[in-house]
């Protein structure tokens, strides 16, 4: 049986070993080549030798991911370490750590003397201390009364927390958007942790009555801190976050359209990368500075009409969030078949710009970026949400096929499959439905995943 | 002969009725609605009848499994099911709510396979309860009338939606009487006879619910249902419109005074005040009504009540049950759990499928925990811990 880690383990491991990345991935070149030197060691399966290690070098490309996209990649490690290290020594620096649930951004948080900390962060980061240790959390949730049916984020967020591996919180931001674990979840992470917690209020249509709705919601959430902080907000910070995401949105958008592109320009892996950066610490001029520097090698390839892999023989639609417990399945799939994921549902960015102009434009026009964040803009209304982004990727994307990763917590996902399932029929596009728990490899595993994708891939005559 | 609550019984068994066919006859449309935060007075001011959405009659849920996967919940699947099989081709629209997952995506799932009825309604509630909220839910009252006016080309005018309230109001007050009735020490009514009355009177006109109440409390003047050693029971949950199911628990030597279900107090608690704009009462009224879980920030209050009905209806231990798949119950039983312990009030958590059978492992789980309630009885409170396994019996 596995025992407890103590207090902060994986967390204190994630920031330290992220922290050596940082350093060792200053020379790029050299880092390229060491992960690829030694990939053997670590590529086929986890071990006790490199269980350490072997989800994170994967996730860095394992030594198929070019030194350019490692450069950039540096500047996310830089965020990822400096959020966790913070938000550790929150005590020490004196500052109130504020979590802020996983598909909200933390711009309010930040223009607040406070630490945006998303307690999801070991749902993705956990797999650092070895693959084993989100089922150990989520183990630790259910045992201890959570739902068994709760999309596993939450057990994991509520796990990390009874375990003792995420910091304690000041306070807590939730909302009731993309689904009932959401709704339901932060009601007893509230108990559990015995902080304040505001809830946004996602509205089901998209309309101006909504957005107006959610930008009270966003009043109101400032209101929320000032009472539970006992500050007030900072309007110049915000104004410096926003600017930097302004930034940081305009070159992930670019990027996403140039995904367009046969051969497309992009690993998927990149979008993905700035999208955590986005969980954690948006607004981070290191955050702005990966993204600037991935446009300009996207831009690069694009112009010249260079591919992210030498030969493009499949490009994939991969639908629902990406699998966090197997981030390498995007260069395996390219690196195996010469399958490029063009679009996908969480790393596409098609928010809004805001105006910084005055208070009340940044907060309004905050209201209806937040909206149309990845899982906030498919998952708060009807399926049209879904349909309608699923078609216009089907025309704009040129793909061969897509695969839906179903991910076991997605309840409301699996409540329109039908409706999703006779979209893809009709509009002729092979399609690969998995069964699974994105965050839980127990439900399929890496292999399970390898097994299905080579299946699909050969038995439509792709690979 | 043939009593009201055997009538009562008798329209709960099915999902069209009499009262609807005559309706129907003297040119009253019938309008669907789902979730207890759904006004009725709009639906009823508008001239329609509204219509509690059931699943009782349900065959399966073969039909709906084609739009649905194996972790929805079932009581939406065979609702469904039984839209696809023409059951509910008497209504004349379908609103629904965004009460949870499963149920706002048959909003989708009923356009989807284009089945009638043609007017079919979002209506969307807040999950919060403050300012904006209820301003924002004023809106959407508003919205939903002016959709229905719009629809059937009809005005729905103030006047008409203060003769609403006032006998909504009138149908909840007996409901209350009746409810009240089970804190007596003899309780002359089963709760499983009352979700028989709550499921007849959402599927007739309001005029003829009030009248089946009325007779219902005549009714229950001086009759006793309760054994002297039978527990007191409160129950929580979602959707719970099987008779037989409280029938079972009550059955164990127990009967259930007091609830919050949808089927229950909830459809009852507090009036919709008289005499002000109509909407925006029936709005303040809805969003603040004893809550399910899918308001986020009501927790304490949902407990509190259960703390006050305690004391006030002598209740012995409390039952909270969630349908399989479902987030919202699911997490309502941790913090249930979490509190019960906490205030020292016994409880059994429940996981069952809507008409999903299980009778025998139910039962076992009543007996056991009704056990466990009349050792406690004999038990120092302080050796008792809520359903806790450090639980030990003094004789």
């Amino acid at each position: 049986m596995k025992t407890n880690p103590k207090p902060l383990e994986y967390l204190k491991w994630s920031a330290n070993f992220l922290k050596l990345g940082y350093y060792i991935t200053a020379l790029p070149r050299f880092s390229y080549w060491g992960m690829k030197l030694v990939r053997p060691l670590y590529v086929k399966g986890e071990n006790f030798l490199n269980r350490k290690l072997r989800w994170s070098l994967l996730t860095l490309g394992a030594g198929i991911l070019p030194p350019e996209e490692i450069k950039a990649f540096r500047y996310a490690v830089k965020v990822f370490s400096d959020n966790m290290n913070n938000a550790m020594n929150a005590d020490k620096i004196g500052k109130p750590v504020v979590w802020v649930e996983w598909i909200l951004s933390n711009e309010i948080v930040g223009a607040f003397d406070a630490l945006p900390f998303n307690p999801e962060t070991l749902n993705v980061f956990g797999n650092m201390s070895g693959q084993d240790i989100p089922p150990q959390l989520i183990e630790e949730a259910e045992s201890r009364g959570f739902a068994p049916e709760y999309c596993s984020a939450i057990k994991l967020t509520a796990g990390a927390y009874m375990l003792g591996q995420t910091p304690q919180p000041t306070a807590i931001i939730a909302g009731s958007h993309p689904c009932d674990t959401n709704v339901s979840g932060y009601q007893g992470i509230s108990r559990l942790t015995g902080a304040p917690v505001f809830y946004f209020d996602a509205p089901y249509w998209r309309n101006d009555d909504s957005f107006n709705y959610y930008e009270k919601n966003m009043w109101d959430l400032v209101a929320f801190l000032e009472k539970s902080l006992h500050q007030k907000i900072n309007w110049d910070k915000l104004r410096e976050i926003v600017d930097n995401e302004n930034k940081f949105n305009f070159y992930l958008h670019e990027i996403c359209e140039m995904m367009r592109a046969t051969p497309c320009p992009s690993t998927m892996i990149s979008p993905l990368f700035a999208w955590v950066v986005r969980e954690l610490a948006i607004g981070d001029p290191n955050g702005t500075e990966m993204t600037r520097i991935l446009h300009g090698v996207v831009k690069n390839r694009y112009e010249k009409g260079i591919g992210v892999v030498k030969k493009e023989n499949i490009r994939v639609i991969w639908w629902n969030p990406p699998i966090a417990f197997f981030t390498y399945v995007f260069k395996w799939m390219e690196d195996e078949f010469g399958a490029v994921v063009v679009k996908d549902f969480i790393g596409d960015v098609q928010v809004p710009q805001v105006d910084t102009s005055s208070e009340k434009t940044m907060i309004h026009d905050l209201a209806r970026n937040h909206l149309f964040l990845a899982m906030a803009r498919q998952c708060h209304g009807p399926v049209e949400f879904i349909t309608q982004e699923l078609e216009k990727a089907i025309d704009e994307y040129s793909p061969d096929c897509l695969i839906f990763a179903g991910h076991a917590g997605c309840k409301h996902g699996w409540g329109v499959i039908g409706i999703i399932k006779d979209l893809l029929k009709k509009r002729g596009l092979p399609s690969l439905f998995m069964n699974m728990d994105i965050m839980d490899q127990r439900h399929a595993t890496e292999d399970d995943i390898k097994r299905w994708i080579t299946e699909f891939f050969r038995s439509n005559g792709f690979a | 002969m043939k009593t009201i609550l055997d009538e009562t019984k008798e329209l709960a068994s099915s999902t069209c009725n009499r009262y609807l066919d005559e309706a129907k006859k003297q040119g009253r449309g019938i309008i669907g609605y789902f979730c207890s935060y759904m006004p009725e007075e709009i639906i009823h001011a508008a001239g329609f009848v509204p219509y509690r959405m059931r699943a009782v009659e349900s065959k399966g849920t073969t039909r709906a499994d084609a739009y649905y996967s194996s972790i929805n919940c079932t009581f939406v699947k065979r609702c469904f099911d039984k839209a696809l099989n023409g059951d509910f081709a008497f209504l004349d629209g379908v609103i629904f709510v965004n009460g949870c997952d499963h149920a706002r995506r048959m909003y989708d799932n009923w356009r989807y396979s284009k089945i009638n009825p043609s007017f079919l309604y979002m209506f969307f509630a807040p999950h919060v309860i403050r300012e904006a909220a209820y301003e924002y839910f004023v809106m959407e009252c508003e919205k939903l009338k002016k959709a229905i006016e719009e629809n059937f080309n009809i005005s729905i005018t103030d006047k008409a939606l203060k003769e609403s309230i006032r006998l909504y109001n009138e149908k909840r007050r007996l409901l209350a009487e009746i409810y009240s009735l089970r804190k007596k020490k003899d309780v002359p009514i089963k709760a499983s006879e009352l979700l028989g009355v709550m499921l007849a009177i959402t599927a007739v006109p309001v005029e003829k619910a009030i009248e089946i109440l009325s007779d219902v409390k005549k009714f229950l003047d001086g009759r006793v249902v309760s054994e002297p050693g039978d527990l007191r029971l409160f129950i929580s949950g979602g959707c719970i419109e099987e008779m037989d199911h409280l029938e079972l628990i009550e059955n164990c030597g127990s009967v259930i005074v007091a609830d919050n279900i949808c089927m229950g107090t909830r459809h009852f608690l507090d009036d919709v005040k008289e005499g002000e704009y109509p909407l925006k009462a029936i709005a303040d009224r809805y969003l603040s009504h004893l809550s399910c879980p899918r308001i986020m920030n009501d927790f304490d209050r949902r407990f509190d009540y259960l703390l006050s009905v305690k004391n006030e209806y002598g209740i012995d231990g409390a039952i909270i049950e969630k349908l399989k798949f479902c987030d919202l119950w699911g997490g309502e039983i941790y913090n249930y759990r979490v509190e019960a312990k906490k205030k020292s009030v016994p409880l059994l958590a429940m996981e069952r499928e809507l008409y999903g059978g299980g009778a025998g492992q139910i039962k076992t789980r009543v007996q056991a925990f009704l056990e466990k309630l009349r050792n406690k009885q004999v038990t120092d409170e302080g050796l008792v811990q809520a359903a806790g396994s450090d639980y030990k019996p003094k004789i």
